[in-house]
């Protein structure tokens, strides 16, 4: 009975449940190598965590995560500084946008319903698209088919936009705009999910801009930590979102659990380890969505107004 | 000059009348809480108070067959909030209507000898303000009907919380003069300054009354962290995004190096 009093967040959670909790969701990322962030936002909301707090404090914690694994990266190489910062600058811009439409939101009453929506939505369709790949990576596999490999990059729609810029480290000469765009949409995600945003990330500068994928990783988490800081600071100056003593607790928990997850991820296949993380991604969503359609146990909510000092 | 003593000792007397004619002087209440501050930590899960009292005979003998009725008022700073109502709209249940309650006691707790009604004629309730029917939350005027429904929810809501409550036996007499009540604080009190008024009464009519004060703070290492993240959010989600960082490092550190 190890009962934690969470100042900001103003109730009281079991220390080892949050600990617990930050644990598996660690486990899972490093088992799966995702931020693990779209997981942690929902399953500290289904604990009782006003979602807009779980919001900015799993982007705390996921600046923990994304650290060791940059740090990682960086030893062997592979991260493009130039790139990270030009993604850095547009995950600046979306990441106001975001911090800002939650306090407008909270302000309307209706922070928590678009959260829970675009969870639904985003979750949805991550979701559904790794649980179609993994069904048809593990077919391929029992048919004997060996994976195709992808085409060498070639040129597409991206290199006629205007603004190009060189970088060396990924061997790409190609307009700032694509990847000031990404680095927005992420820095958005990350202020209104609490997600780091690497799985919108990796696929949009592999298919879009064509980088190198061991480089990706690397150059993702780089950026990720950076957002991730500046969404925390954003929140915790405009919206007093951020619950500290909780965040330390998904810190410590996280770390361990990364650890035993990574171990763990080398011994199952890849399609496997997609095909699980799909419905588990799934799982969640419908059960967001589920608290959404389901008639509400109390129609009337209240909510404090106003700064508490 | 030599007036002035003269009227004054005229004055004197009339007071002295006037007094003659009022009932004889009344029994007083004196009351105490067993804790004047509350320090919420982060062990802290709930706390009960215990207010006692007792009816002070002095100035008047106890008439044996009287009744006598406590009641006792514990109430948090006031704040504003807002009530919501959540409606069906394109199947999904969304916040619709709201009504916004500008002083709102944070915690409000009556406690009575017997239900209320029984102790005191209710426009003397209504004049103290007290009990949950008689309690003015700061309402903006809006339609009569929805404001009745969303502050009958607002006090059910803080009743599920146990920031509001309303007893009708939770305090004993133990003997002719003492009595006691207690109120469980949850774990989500509010902090500041809360008074406590305990009423005594005696065929519906107040006798006396006195008032106290209980501080409820948060202090160590939560109260840093609340008022850092009120008074200093920068600084704050920078000490957050410095430990992340660091824990991030030693993770590396311990776990990654090796590969």
């Amino acid at each position: 009975m190890l009962q934690v009093y969470l100042p900001i967040a103003e109730i009281s959670v079991n220390l080892l449940v949050m600990l617990g909790l930050g644990a598996a969701v660690g486990f899972l990322s490093g088992m799966f190598g995702v931020g693990g962030g779209f997981l942690l936002t929902p399953l500290l909301m289904f604990s009782g965590i006003p979602p807009a707090i779980a919001v900015t404090t799993c982007a705390n914690q996921i600046v923990a995560s994304s650290v060791s694994g940059a740090l990682v990266q960086w030893r062997r190489d592979n991260i493009d500084l130039k790139m990270g910062a030009v993604l850095i600058i547009g995950g600046l811009a979306g990441a106001v946008v975001g911090v800002w439409l939650v306090g407008a939101l909270r302000e309307a009453g209706q922070a928590d319903l678009m959260i829970s929506l675009s969870y639904v939505a985003f979750l949805g369709l991550i979701g559904g698209l790794m649980l179609a790949e993994s069904i048809r990576a593990i077919q391929r596999a029992r048919a004997g088919v060996p994976a195709r490999p992808r085409k060498p990059g070639q040129h597409n729609w991206i290199h006629g936009l205007p603004f190009k810029m060189r970088f060396p480290r990924s061997r790409l000469y190609i307009s700032a705009i694509p990847p000031l765009l990404i680095g927005a949409l992420v820095g958005f995600l990350a202020s209104f999910l609490g997600v780091g945003g690497g799985f919108v990330m990796v696929p949009a500068l592999i298919y879009l801009l064509r980088m190198p994928t061991n480089i990706v990783i690397g150059t993702s988490l780089f950026q990720i930590i950076f957002i991730t800081a500046i969404v925390t600071l954003l929140h915790a100056t405009f919206n007093h979102t951020l619950d500290l003593v909780l965040a330390v607790l998904l810190i410590a928990g996280g770390v361990v659990g990364g650890h035993f997850g990574a171990q763990a991820g080398q011994k199952l296949k890849g399609e496997q380890l997609r095909l699980m993380l799909a419905l588990i991604v799934l799982a969640v969503a419908i059960r967001i969505l589920f608290d959404l359609v389901l008639p509400p146990d109390d129609l009337y909510s209240l909510t404090p107004l106003g700064t508490k000092l | 000059m030599k007036r002035a003593p003269a009227i004054m000792a005229f004055w004197l007397a009339t007071i002295g009348v006037a007094c003659a004619d009022d009932p004889p002087a009344q029994e007083q209440v004196q009351s105490d809480i067993s804790t004047r501050e509350i320090a919420i930590q982060s062990n802290f899960t709930g706390i009960e108070i215990v207010l006692f009292g007792a009816i002070d005979f002095t100035s008047v003998p106890a008439i044996d067959e009287t009744q006598y009725d406590v009641i006792m008022v514990v109430r948090g700073p006031d704040e504003p909030v807002v009530m919501r109502r959540k409606e069906r709209t394109i199947g999904l249940w969304v916040n619709g209507p709201s009504e916004v309650f500008q002083s709102a006691p944070s915690f409000y707790a009556v406690l009575a000898s017997r239900p209320l009604r029984a102790i005191a004629p209710e426009a003397t309730l209504k004049k103290l303000g007290v009990g949950f029917a008689e309690l003015d939350l700061g309402a903006e005027p809006t339609d009569e009907v929805n404001r009745a429904r969303f502050r009958s929810s607002l006090i059910r809501l803080k009743e599920d919380r146990g920031l509001f409550l309303e007893s009708d036996d939770a305090i004993s007499f133990i003997g002719r003069s003492l009595f006691r009540g207690s109120v469980d604080l949850p774990v989500s009190v509010p902090i500041g300054t809360y008074t406590t008024q305990v009423y005594l009464f005696r065929d519906g009519k107040l006798l006396s009354q006195d008032d106290s004060t209980l501080q409820v703070h948060k202090v160590g290492f939560e109260r840093i962290v609340y008022l850092l993240a009120f008074r200093y959010p920068f600084i704050y989600g920078l000490i957050a995004v410095v430990i992340a960082a660091v824990a991030g490092l030693i993770t590396w550190a311990i776990f990654g190096r090796r590969d």
